[in-house]
């Protein structure tokens, strides 16, 4: 009978060990998530504010952990509709043919002040490898990190909007 | 002088209640929300801004005897008006609102509100001595 009682405290430890490790690397973005977009010269500047995707991320397995994330380009608030329109325009992100932003991680890295993923970057048809710093702390997720908007087409490089965007990103999640 | 300021202070009136009941509507038909840039508190200010500003205008052509400027100080105040929208189509807004490209459908109507209301209001305040010269 011991026998027997031991083995089901041995197996529910087990199972829920299990359950918690499964729990902690799934996670679903919060609706409170901020995407800003800022550049030296102060144009443009704004948000995205619709982003999806899958997250699993672990920092004791950063093997198995992945980030699938999407960025609705229709979603940009510059706080000027003429400039929300110009922006999705053929001219900008032609939001048209590419309506979305999306990274899909390939590796995950420790860092000294935090964490690194590579991914492939892809915006406006172009895909490039990038490699993002970010760090997790309370369950958020922050970022800032810089993109040549030229190199993935977007736009002309021109003095009144600078060719390296600055990208503010930070999202809480919630484990799934 | 009297009459100038209660021409002023009528018309000022007269378009912000005109200016809120505008944005209500404008509102509530679209499902927009723009209280957090534009309320009425704002509306009626500077409407009631805007047309005492016109009216001193008028005033200053009776106190210094100029009453046939009051047609170029008409084209004066359309011409404002009109680059006075401006405004409206440049201004960045705080980036927690909705749908900014509906904004200027809401505040460029109101920017013609204090002059049309003035001009329309102009016959019951006629000064007869101004109209005669």
């Amino acid at each position: 009978m011991k026998s027997i009682k031991h083995i089901l405290l041995v197996g529910s430890i087990l199972g829920l060990s299990a359950f918690t490790i499964n729990r902690s690397i799934n996670w679903t973005i919060s609706e409170t998530h901020e995407i800003k977009f800022s550049s030296s010269t102060g144009d443009p500047e704004g948000i995205f504010k619709t982003i999806t995707g899958d997250i699993q991320f672990d920092e004791n397995d950063l093997a198995s952990s992945k980030f699938d994330l999407k960025i609705d380009v229709n979603s940009i608030n510059t706080g000027n509709g003429m400039k929300n329109k110009h922006a999705k325009s053929k001219k900008w992100f032609d939001a048209e043919s590419f309506p979305n932003i999306e990274f899909q991680s390939s590796k995950f890295s420790k860092t000294e002040t935090g964490y690194a993923v590579t991914g492939m970057m892809k915006m406006h048809g172009v895909e490039k490898e990038m490699t993002l710093p970010f760090i997790f702390s309370n369950n958020v997720f922050k970022s800032t990190f810089s993109v040549n908007r030229i190199d993935f087409n977007i736009g002309e490089s021109m003095k009144k909007v600078s060719d390296e965007i600055k990208l503010e990103v930070s999202f809480p999640v919630t484990s799934k | 002088m009297k009459k100038n300021i209660l021409h002023g202070i009528i018309a000022g009136t007269l378009a912000a209640v005109a200016g809120i009941v505008y944005q209500t509507a404008y509102e509530d038909a679209m499902f927009l929300d723009f209280s957090s840039v534009i309320n009425p508190g704002s509306i009626a200010g500077a409407s009631l801004f805007g047309c005492m500003l016109m009216a001193f205008g008028y005033w200053l052509l009776v106190r210094f005897n100029k009453p046939n400027l009051k047609a170029w100080l008409n084209v004066l105040i359309t011409v404002l008006s009109f680059l006075s929208i401006l405004g409206p189509l440049g201004v960045t807004l705080p980036l927690d609102v909705e749908f900014p490209e509906m904004f200027p459908g809401l505040a460029i109507p109101m920017h013609f509100f204090p002059a049309m209301i003035f001009f329309g209001l102009y016959p019951f305040f006629t000064n007869s001595t101004l109209d005669e010269r």
